[in-house]
């Protein structure tokens, strides 16, 4: 039967083959070739603070290539921490060559680890000096470094949470301006006081959308513990001063009526200060200079509190070097984080961005001396870090994290009890974190 | 109209009253709606210009005491955006090149000719609109870096250069185009790329732009693959450079310096927009996209 229809012509092709010519082309482009003896590292770094962040990074990289000839650095940046994760991991999956060096989460190690993704540093910082090496970083940002007898990160842009208070309003309510309140307690019983009962001002704003785990961390190790022990598959979400505290977190709104009512935002929490609707928050000490910067009121800044006095997790990024990358990269990739988490470079990463600096040696250098002298306020979080614990890390992590955040919300929403939510959140965790043996 | 119709006989003017009154509140109804829509971008538009060091607050949501440009300095401080503008134009501009004519052929050919495996080909282009992008990430990437193109403006845009949805469209708007127009420029001497261009292409122009219009906004605002398959200035786009303002999660959002990005960024897209409103419109009414 004859068809109407006309057959496909094989001129048909021909813009295909068009297209195919111009797309081999275009990637003709000349790729640089570095001469033999210098090594190129790739180092991806995500962007979580504002600022120029990318020519402080680029500034400390022609820094280390002066130093090092014979490396160049390419830095990349790579969007946020998730974004860095997601595309480090497309790479390994799809074959390709990971960065050498990469800042990831602290908490992030144990799905680095499980993934195969990461080298252990124990040669390299044994090289260095071993113990006396680590001893100058503040302990509480190694804590998510070790796992299985190695070390397995540098810390880099680190942080923690905060008291921000106005003494303003802490001086107008009869309150000691000079220091922050030393346990829950004491801070529910200034809030009290700071509180208007018309709403304009609240005695306390403690935001629980975002990262709710994180902040909640915080009342937990104020009661002398924390929400996971040593094993990284093991945590203590219904351990009674676990459910204390979420208690304690949502009596503020209900009992006490000193903190509004319901999920707060996190990026509200530095203007409602600013602006004095809240009197006091807590935030990441990242927002100092922010805060200082829109303030006009004296900016106070102590710890956050739980039942029996200060405590805090810890935050932010550490330096990973990546697996599967050539030798001669590998001993590059060392002296560069060794580089980027040395005493100089920290001080003034941190005097420039408002993280801490991950070495106590970088508290004694002149530029840091001079920057504490203009704002006294700096100094307060490093020397708050011997009240911190560890930030909740364990295997399938961002899981974990969520399972624990969600009870959070849900306690502070008033869909549960904080007994029944911990609880069933132990559960959940429990499940997945049982194909793991340590 | 008083002397025409005499009040209570005849039923024209209360239904003429009725319907203004309709009409009035389809239009106030409509405003509400066309008011929520531009708030966001209008605000945008206003905090980007509020000064950084003054707080935004109930009572300072706005411009703030002064209005500056201090914002969009920073911006342009922080990232390349010039450099990035290039490339976001390059790669939006490339993929829709190389879409219209893909779709266009293909459409043309599922749409006229007959071929063995036709229906199974056909069906397995539609099958490729319910895969999320997002799934083929790591092929893509893997493709991409066998290819040897990873950190090229050819990577950002070669996984886009099909398209299942424009193929889709295409064959539709082709096969309403009556065949004694594709007879009659046969009988003329037309061979099949002359038919295409002279018959079928003009009257397809309604779905074209619309499909365009979908296709920028899509590749101008895609993030997650260009910053998977990019390493440098000179390959990333846009989004990429927003990135540096909008992840600020560790100290919540700055959002003078957010605003002042987002508006570099949409910008142009808004203005070409504005300039190509009526064209937009009448094409998206003829297609019946939405």
């Amino acid at each position: 039967m004859l068809t109407r229809m006309a057959r496909l012509p094989r001129s048909f092709l021909f813009p295909f083959a068009l297209a195919a010519l111009l797309i081999a082309l275009a990637a003709c482009a000349p790729a640089a070739t570095p001469t033999p003896s210098t090594v190129t590292l790739t180092f991806y770094y995500p962007v979580a603070v504002p600022g120029p962040i990318t020519q402080l990074i680029d500034g400390y990289i022609t820094k280390f290539q002066q130093q090092n000839p014979s490396i160049k650095v390419n830095a990349v940046l790579s969007g946020g921490y998730g974004d860095t994760l997601t595309k480090i991991q497309t790479t390994i999956k799809g074959g390709g060559t990971p960065p050498d060096v990469a800042v990831l989460l602290s908490t992030d190690l144990y799905s680095l680890v499980d993934s195969n993704a990461v080298l252990p540093l124990d040669d390299n910082v044994k090289a260095a000096g071993g113990d006396s090496f680590l001893n100058d970083f503040y302990p509480a940002f190694l804590a998510n470094s070790r796992y299985q007898g190695h070390i397995w990160s540098l810390p880099f842009q680190r942080s923690t949470p905060v008291l921000f208070y106005n003494k303003d309003l802490f001086k107008a309510a009869g309150l000691d301006p000079s220091k922050g309140p030393a346990n829950f307690q004491e801070m529910v019983d200034a809030a009290k006081k700071l509180t208007k009962g018309d709403g304009s001002t609240w005695g306390l704003e403690i935001s629980s959308d975002g990262i709710p785990y994180w902040l909640f961390q915080s009342f937990v190790i104020g009661n002398g513990t924390n929400v996971v022990g040593a094993g990284a598959n093991k945590v203590t979400f219904d351990a009674p001063p676990t459910v204390q505290a979420l208690q304690g977190f949502a009596d503020l709104s209900t009992k006490y009526k000193v903190m509004p009512p319901g999920i707060l935002q996190w990026a509200n929490m530095p203007n409602d200060f600013v602006n004095g609707k809240a009197a006091m928050i807590w935030h990441s000490s990242g927002s100092l200079a922010n805060i200082l910067k829109q303030a006009k009121f004296d900016v106070g800044v102590s710890y956050t509190v739980g039942e029996k006095g200060y405590g805090a997790p810890t935050g932010g990024g550490n330096m990973y070097i990546l697996k599967g990358i050539p030798a001669d990269h590998q001993a590059a990739a060392w002296k560069f984080i060794q580089f980027m988490s040395s005493t100089d470079v920290q001080a003034d990463w941190s005097t420039n961005t408002g993280y801490i600096a991950a070495r106590q040696s970088a508290y004694t250098t002149q530029a840091m001396k001079d920057y504490i002298a203009k704002v006294p306020q700096a100094a307060v979080a490093p020397a708050g870090l011997k009240y911190a614990g560890a930030e909740l890390a364990t295997h399938n992590n961002a899981q974990i994290q969520k399972i624990l955040g969600d009870a959070v919300q849900a306690v502070l929403t008033g869909k549960a009890a904080p007994a029944d939510a911990l609880k069933g959140a132990q559960q959940q965790a429990d499940q997945v974190l049982a194909a793991f043996k340590d | 109209m008083n002397e025409t119709t005499k009040p209570g006989r005849s039923p024209r003017p209360s239904r003429f009253r009725l319907k203004s009154i309709f009409n009035a509140l389809g239009l106030i109804v409509l405003a509400v709606i066309a008011i929520g829509w531009a708030i966001p971008m209008i605000w945008a538009m206003a905090v980007s210009a509020h000064p950084p060091d003054e707080p935004l607050s109930a009572t300072n949501l706005w411009f703030g005491s002064r209005p500056t440009l201090e914002n969009y300095a920073t911006a342009f401080q922080i990232a390349p955006f010039a450099q990035y503008y290039l490339n976001t134009i390059i790669i939006v501009g490339g993929i829709l090149v190389v879409q219209l004519i893909t779709i266009s052929l293909a459409g043309y050919a599922f749409a006229r000719f007959e071929f063995r495996g036709q229906n199974v080909l056909f069906f397995l282009i539609l099958l490729q609109l319910m895969v999320p992008a997002s799934a083929l990430i790591v092929p893509n990437y893997s493709t991409i870096r066998q290819l040897r193109l990873f950190d090229t403006l050819v990577a950002v845009m070669l996984p886009f250069f099909g398209s299942a949805f424009g193929t889709f469209l295409m064959r539709q708007t082709f096969k309403i185009i009556p065949r004694d127009l594709d007879d009659a420029a046969k009988m003329d001497g037309a061979n099949w790329l002359q038919t295409l261009w002279h018959v079928y292409l003009p009257p397809a122009r309604p779905a074209m732009t619309a499909f365009a219009l979908s296709s920028i906004s899509f590749h101008w605002n895609d993030f997650l693959w260009p910053l998977v398959v990019t390493n440098s200035t000179h390959s990333r786009p846009l989004t990429v450079g927003l990135a540096v303002f909008t992840q600020l999660g560790e100290i919540g959002a700055q959002w003078p310096l957010v605003t002042a990005g987002t508006v570099i960024v949409v910008g142009p897209l808004l203005l070409l927009f504005l300039i190509f409103q009526r064209q937009f419109i009448e094409s998206f009414l003829h297609s019946g996209l939405k």
